[in-house]
Order: structure tokens, then sequence, then C-alpha cells
């Protein structure tokens, strides 16, 4: 198992494949270049990132704001009037930021330098699942969103520790307020369940007493950063997976990373999210192998992984449904054409089922099939149309409301009027060759937008369109494209 | 036989054979024999014919995250209560008195009045043997109506959708949001999902784009299945993935392509006809609620709806999540029987309620509490048996299994009630075994 691919095995489409899984897909001359430079190499290319040069900039407010919490502990003897007036504001401040925020990332997704370490922060934020629904705060959020950028490839036990010590994950899972005469089970339960071990490979009581042990673990509200708080720590013994002793938070992370079982989860959840399923018992003993040989650590495994045949095989290959993100971005690249302004992105992207930032619960989202329902598939061919022709999709204030009664919706609908949609340059995607020929259209679109062609009732639907238009014009191959991804077909990579 | 099969359109073809059966895109052959062994099936008398007009109606709502029971329905005078709530323990004044001992949390004024007029029914203690606490797991017990240490793939409205519907419309269950239930998982999927009819619509630039697109999404018969080899494996482990059925990513999507097709002119024009009789409010729920009466209203062909609230999940101040959250749950409901009452439906529509799971007897440190077990279940109709049915279970610390009331009721009773008495088919094709139907209705 995971033998690599052999060398005369790789070309445009296994290319194509590479960039669209470790990636969110590319032009037809980026996909040839990775085809040119053979599996190897073009495998290094996406995921020795760290050699290409990132020029993005922090937005300027993440940073911490002592000046913040100072003004909330004023707060505290002001009137409830004042009070009310502050938070309002806060919200505000807050909802500015995460729309920023969310901005900031769908950029470097699709425009950036490094789409393979974006995809992997994405992972890692459907893997930690943490929403600004509850943490509130976008300075937390894009902590931990660097942090996932940081060690996106990086040691489990490392990456691990540093999730469970993040402000924002401190809030999610309540451990900041975890003390040692009422440990709270939350993050100890959901670490093992659904960070690293999967439900029925510990117990309850491995779950009280881990809470126990990871108890001194809390924020310092006013720094906005982790603090170990030595009186809140219970200091007495414990036994958690078999382990005795006076064991602290480090302890347990480095006691769950050292199960077999946590190299099985993990290894399984990154095959799943690149290759688009589960993989058997006997590819996940494969991938947890080459995962222990290579110190836990995420680059060497994932090597292996995108060299390995299996990768490049049925029913890996055009199986996977894009994840609204990766269908927003992927046809962003693809087509060559502007994000759109991040308020529409973002609507978007949370109408079909993936709000950034604000996964559904702690499990992050299901993905795979379940993104796929007669609501976000008919969503997904309507904002292709706004995507290609550069309209405005069909968002109502109920998909940019925050929390039930916010108010947010009816402001985002008045932002929404003065949103300027860019569309599709069709000259700039297809020659003028291609453009004076329907047959080349449908061909040329094929390979740019699906890598593989259509059935064959599709490609005669497609040409009787074009064919029903006397004197083509750029309008008609905007719909042409537009009807292109209105297929089944195009919701897969 | 082949010339046996009559079928009116392209279309109608295309969809029998798609959801006919798991088979049929295998083996061209396979689809005379599907097609017929479908039609006898439609003629067994188990088969449910949905009009929209006379058949009974569940309308299921899920309160995520795992409600707390023991301050929605309060033990208010129960010593063990408040010994156990010293904080977040409700008092005499802050509980609407059910019997003197027992009240709704006062956020609860909208079910206290469906009480009071005999339309609501509070199950006691519903729980199942083995309880699970993580949200994940528990949820999907509840939704497969599986025993705790079994895993199903496929939900309990699904499998009634399987047994009794076979052959119906795609909108004989309808989600009202994005994503589909658990609980709608089907060996032959069926169920539309949405939450705004006026964009329920491929939207065209002309007649001829909508054409294409009709075309373009007509599903051929016949992709060979991939390779299977490779599924299965770990994933009963980890995910509850919509299981695939041998079929492919783009076999799916073809599916509900033609289910989104067939189902948007109707759910467009009932809801652009049908009105709003009562005022409800501003919430996901409220509207989702809303939408659902709409439906109802405008005779779409439709058993089960589902809806769901979420934010249970309250490990850090209680109070004023579940506050909030109960106001808004009381109110949007009270606001669906108004118009049902409004539009002479009443009578044929019951809603149930159901949470993963309740929550830890004792507080937490931080005014909140941890995961639970049993909770109460709500059931609101017409003809259901209004009152408190079971039994409050003990608080007690002698009767709690770590930290847990146990449960009573076991839930897969509810479902049978509501399956044989509500939706009159068999229960036990649905739900695995015999469970005996708790009398509600």
């Amino acid at each position: 198992m995971l033998k690599p691919l052999a060398e005369k095995n790789w070309n445009y489409s296994t290319a194509a494949h590479l960039l669209n899984r470790a990636g969110f897909g590319g032009t037809p001359v980026e996909i040839q270049k990775l085809a040119d430079l053979g599996p190897d190499k073009a495998v290094a290319f996406l995921i020795d990132y760290e050699k290409i040069p990132d020029a993005t900039t922090n937005p300027e407010w993440a940073k911490p704001d002592p000046a913040r919490a100072e003004k909330f502990r004023a707060a505290q003897n002001a009137s409830p009037e004042e009070k009310r007036k502050l938070q309002q504001e806060e919200q505000q401040l807050q909802r500015r930021h995460m729309m920023e925020l969310r901005g900031w990332w769908l950029a470097r997704m699709a425009k950036g330098p490094r789409p393979f370490q974006e995809k992997m922060v994405l992972f890692w934020h459907g893997h930690f699942a943490t929403s600004v629904e509850k943490v509130r705060s976008a300075y937390f959020m894009w902590r931990q969103n660097e942090l996932f950028r940081r060690l996106a490839t990086g040691n489990w036990q490392q990456l691990l520790t540093e999730a469970g010590k993040d402000p924002a994950m401190l809030v999610w899972l309540d451990q900041a307020q975890s003390r040692k005469d009422h440990p709270n089970e939350n993050f100890a339960r959901e670490v093992m369940e659904l960070f690293a071990l999967g439900e029925g490979h510990y117990t309850e009581k491995d779950i009280t007493e881990g809470a126990r042990a990871l108890t001194g673990w809390s924020l310092d509200r006013a720094n906005e950063k982790y603090v170990y708080r030595p009186r809140a720590h219970d200091d007495g013994e414990k036994t958690f997976l078999g382990r005795t002793g006076n064991l602290n938070g480090d302890d347990v992370i480095a006691q769950i990373v050292a199960q077999p079982q946590a190299a099985r989860f993990i290894t399984a959840k990154l095959w799943n999210y690149f290759a688009g399923q589960y993989p058997t018992d006997e590819m996940n003993t494969a991938l947890a192998a080459v995962f222990r040989a290579n110190g836990n650590n995420f680059k060497p495994f994932l090597r292996v992984m995108f060299r390995s045949e299996e990768f490049y095989r049925a029913p890996v290959v055009r199986n996977q449904v894009k994840s609204p993100v990766q269908w927003l971005v992927g046809s962003v690249r693809v087509l060559e054409c502007d994000l759109p302004p991040t308020l529409v992105s973002w609507g978007m992207t949370r109408q079909l089922g993936q709000d950034l930032f604000a996964p559904p619960n702690v499990k992050g989202w299901d993905g795979g099939v379940t993104w796929i329902t007669t609501n976000t598939l008919l969503t997904r061919y309507n904002d292709a149309q706004a995507l290609v022709e550069g309209t405005l999709p069909p968002l109502g204030a109920g998909d940019f409301a925050g929390k039930p009664g916010g108010a947010g919706g009816e402001k985002a609908m008045k932002m929404l009027q003065r949103v300027r949609m860019g569309g599709v340059d069709v000259e700039k995607i297809l020659t003028p060759e291609e453009r004076a020929d329907k047959a080349a259209i449908v061909a040329s679109l094929e390979r740019r937008l699906l890598q593989s062609p259509l059935k064959g009732e599709q490609e005669k639907a497609l040409r009787e369109f074009l064919g029903s238009k006397t004197k083509l014009n750029n309008a008609d191959i905007l719909t042409a494209i537009r009807l292109m991804m209105s297929t089944p077909e195009y919701q897969v990579t | 036989m082949k010339n046996e099969i009559t079928l009116q359109t392209r279309r109608e073809f295309l969809r029998t054979t798609v959801l006919g059966s798991a088979l049929s895109w295998t083996v061209p052959a396979f689809l005379a024999n599907t097609l017929t062994a479908l039609q006898s099936e439609a003629a067994d008398s188990g088969t449910q014919i949905v009009t929209g007009k006379d058949s009974t109606i569940l309308v299921v709502l899920q309160m995520a995250g795992g409600n707390d029971g023991l301050n929605t329905v309060v033990p208010f005078t129960n010593d063990f209560y408040h010994k156990a709530r010293p904080k977040i323990g409700l008092s005499a004044q802050q509980v609407l008195s059910l019997n003197g001992e027992i009240g709704f949390n006062s956020a609860l004024a909208g079910f206290k009045n469906l009480y009071d007029s005999g339309n609501l029914a509070v199950v006691q203690g519903v729980g199942y043997p083995n309880p699970n606490r993580s949200h994940f797991r528990s949820t999907e017990i509840w939704q497969t109506a599986s025993a705790s240490d079994r895993v199903e793939k496929y939900g309990w409205l699904g499998r009634y959708f399987d047994n009794a519907c076979s052959g119906a419309d795609p909108t004989v269950g309808v989600t009202i949001g994005s994503q589909l239930p658990q609980a709608f998982f089907a060996k032959q999927p069926k169920g539309i999902c949405l939450n705004n009819p006026q964009n329920y619509r491929f939207m065209a630039n002309g007649s001829a784009t909508e054409e294409s697109y009709k075309k373009l999404n007509e599903m051929e018969m016949a992709s060979p299945a991939p390779d299977d080899s490779n599924s299965g494996g770990t994933i009963g482990s980890l995910a509850a993935g919509m299981p695939m059925q041998g079929g492919s990513a783009v076999d799916f999507i073809s599916r509900t392509a033609l289910d989104a097709q067939m189902s948007s002119d109707k759910v467009r024009d009932i809801a652009a006809k049908a009105q709003n009789q009562a005022t409800y409010p501003g919430s996901q729920l409220g509207n989702s609620l809303k939408l659902v009466a709409k439906l109802i209203g405008g005779g779409l062909p439709t058993r089960v709806y589902y809806v769901s609230q979420g934010g249970y999940d309250t490990h850090t101040n209680q109070v004023n999540t579940q506050t909030r959250l109960l106001q808004d749950l009381g109110d949007s409901t009270k606001a669906f029987v108004e118009d049902m009452k409004a539009q002479a439906n009443m009578q044929r529509v019951l809603v149930m309620t159901f949470s993963e799971f309740g929550r830890r007897v004792s507080e937490n440190a931080n005014g909140g509490t941890d995961h639970g077990a049993a909770a109460p279940m709500f059931i609101v109709g017409n003809k259901v048996k209004a009152g408190l049915l079971g039994k409050y279970p003990s608080l007690a610390p002698e009767d709690l299994f770590q930290g847990d009331i146990k449960y009573n009721v076991d839930f897969r009773n509810v479902y049978a009630a509501v399956l044989e008495n509500w939706l009159k088919t068999k229960s036990a094709p649905v739900l695995g075994k015999q469970f005996e139907p708790l009398p509600l209705v």
C-alpha cells in the first residue's frame, strides 16, 4: 500500500487532481506547469510552501488591545444604559473585524501563493471547529487561524497542545473557566472524542480525570492570552488513559497522542479530507504507520499520501463533493475572476452551508454529500450566475442575520446595494479562435472547469444552446459557463 | 417485459429508475425488473398515498445542543433539585405551575397556554438505555432510533419513507434549512430542503437557458458504479456522513438535482399564494414554522416537516441563554398552532420536540450544566392526551446514575406512537422491532 505513483503515469489529469485536492484548483496553465514538473516536484511545489514568499499582512487590529480590557473594567461601574451602549459598540466593532477577517482569509485561499497551506488551515479550522458565535472576539479567531497556519503541517502533539492553550479554544470549550473544585469537562471530552481519538477509545472516567488534570489551563483576559493558574490546578493523583500521577494538561495531550488510535484517527480524517472518503481499515493501518514512523509529523506523511497510487485511483478521483469554500475559491481560481466582495462571498458560503469562523457545532462540517440538498444545489447554480455574469446573488436579510434577534441582516442588505460584482472576462479565458468555434468553446470550458468531458447528452445540450444563437456574443458564452457550472459534475472535484 | 412499463414522461422515468433502487445505476438490465417490482410494491396496501389535503402531518422540532429538562419542566418543590442547583435552580415564583409540584420555566408561557387549552402533552423522563453523553452520538441515536450500542446509517424518518411512501413525490419530507437531518437518510432518499421559497428555483436569463439547465440536469441512467472497495472502513467510528449507497457523488447530486427541479415550481406557487394568519417571533425557528404553516396551508403533499432550533448546550451562564431559547420555542409553537387553527388544519398536525439529551442534575461551577441523560419531550396537537404523561424521574442521589436522572420512557415508544397512531403505519419495520406505542394520541 501507498506505493508511489509511477512517473510515467503522471500527466495533465493527475496534476489537475493534485492541484484540486491539495489546493483549490487552477488554470490550465498552472496545471500544465505541475504536469511538466513530474510527481515529486509537483508535490514538493505545493507542500514545501515555505519556499514561496507570502506577502500577506495582518489586519491592523490583529493584536492584543489592553485598552479594550480597561474599557470593560471601567464599564462595570457604568449605568445600565451606558453598559448597553458599550456592548453595542463592541458588537459592531467585532462584526466589522470579523467581516474583514473572512475577506482576509478567503483572499489568501483564492489569490494567495500558498494554496496548500490554506487548504490545511481550512482542514484545521473544520477539525477544531471553533465558532466566533461563542468566542466573540475577532482577534482570538484570527490568532487561532494563524496558529493553524504556523503549524499547518507540523507536529501533532505540538499542534494539539497549542490548540488547547489557544485563547479561542479556551473560551470555545470552557477550559478557561475550569477550576479544581468544579472541573469543566467540555474540552477534556471533545479533545478525545472529536480531536484525537474518536468515540469508544476512552471511558467516562478518563473524561473526569482528564478534566481534573487540565485544570489550571486558563485565559488571561486582560492580556488576551493563555495563562497557567497553579491555584486552579488539581494537584491530586489522577489516572488518565492508563497513566497515573499528578498529571497536568501537557501530560493529558502527550498521553492522548501516545495512543496508537491517535495516529489512526487523525490520518483517517486527513485521508477523508483530501481523498474524499474514509480509508478502509487496511489503508488506515498503512496511513497510521507512515505517520508514526515520521514522528507524528504531518508534512512527511502528507508527502507520502499525495505521491501514493491510491490517491490517483477510483474511487478517489472526481468523486469528492466540493465544499462551499472550495466551490467559491476554486471557481474564482479557474475562472480567473475577482473574489466577490466579502459581504457577498460570506453570504454565498454561508447560504451553501459553510459559514467560516462559525461551524455549526463542535464536530465541524460533516462535508461530503451532506453539502448537497435541493436547497444548496439550487443556490450553487444561482450563485454561479452571480459569479460569472457579475450580478448580485439572491441573498436575503436572513442570510446575514447573526444571533437570533440580531439586527445584522437589515444592515447587510443596505450594504449589499452598494456592492459591485466583477464577473468573468470571456476574452481572458478563451482565445479568439476558441470564441469563434462553438465546439471549441465547449471543449475548452470542459478542460478548464471540469478537467473531464461531460456526458454526451449534456455536451449536446450545451452545443444546442450555443447553436441556438445566430450571432454568438460574450454574454452567451458567459451563460454557457454558468450552465456548465449548473451541473452535478461541476459540484465534484 | 419492458413493454409493460408505461411511464408518462421522461422525467418520471428517470426519477423512478434513479430512486427506485440502489441497483438501478449499475446494470441497465435490472431496470425492467426493478420497475416491475416497484409497481407491485406501490400496489401494496402499506404504501401511503400523499395528497396534501387530508393526510396527517408530523412536524419534528429538534432542540439541538441538549436541553436542560430540569429547568424546562421544573420540580420546583423538590429539595434534591434545589440542593443540586443552588445558583440556577428556579423557585416557585419563577415557574408556571402545572400541578403545585411541577411547573414550566416561566419563559414557556406559550407552552403553558397550549397546555391549558388541552393541546400539549409533556412526556416526562424520556431517554434510552445506556445513554451516551456525546452530542453527536446521542443525536445519531435519536435520529436513527438505534440502540445505543448499534450504529445505523439510515434515519427513522428515512425508513418510514422507505417503508410507507415508496414512489411518493420528493416533497413527502421537507426540511427547513440547508442541511438534511440524519433522520431523513434513507435507502431511497426522499425529502427536500429549503428556507427561502422565492429563491427555490433556477434563475435563468431566458427560456433557452432554463431549457438547457433542465437537460443538463436530467440524469443519464446507468453510469457505472465506481470501484467501491475503498468505502466503509472506519466511517462508523468517525462521522455521520451520509452513506452513498455504492453510487458516486455525481449520482447522488444528480438525484438531488432532479428532486430540486421537480419540487421547485410547486413549492414557490404554494408559498406565494398561502398567507400566514398568526404573528411569529422573528427568530429562525419562528420563520421556519411560519414557512411550514404556509406549505401546509397551500397543500404541499408532505407527511413530515423538520425544523430545528440550536443553542441548548449551556455549559456556562445557562439561565439567560435557556430563557431566550425557551421563550422563542414557546412563542413560535403557539403562533404555529394559532395559524393551524385559523387554517382549519390543526386536526391534521402533530408537533413533536426532541433534544439529544438532558443535562446533569448538579449545576457546574460556571452557572451552567454538563451533558446528561433523560429529558422531557413535548407533543402538540388537537388530539393529544394533554397533560403530564409518565412519571417525573427521581432526583434522589441514590436513584441517579453518574449524576444523571434515569429515563422512564424510551423515546422509541414515543416514535412508535407517532408512527402507528398518527402516521398510521406499522412501527416495527421502521424501528427494527416492536415498541409499545405510548398512549399519546
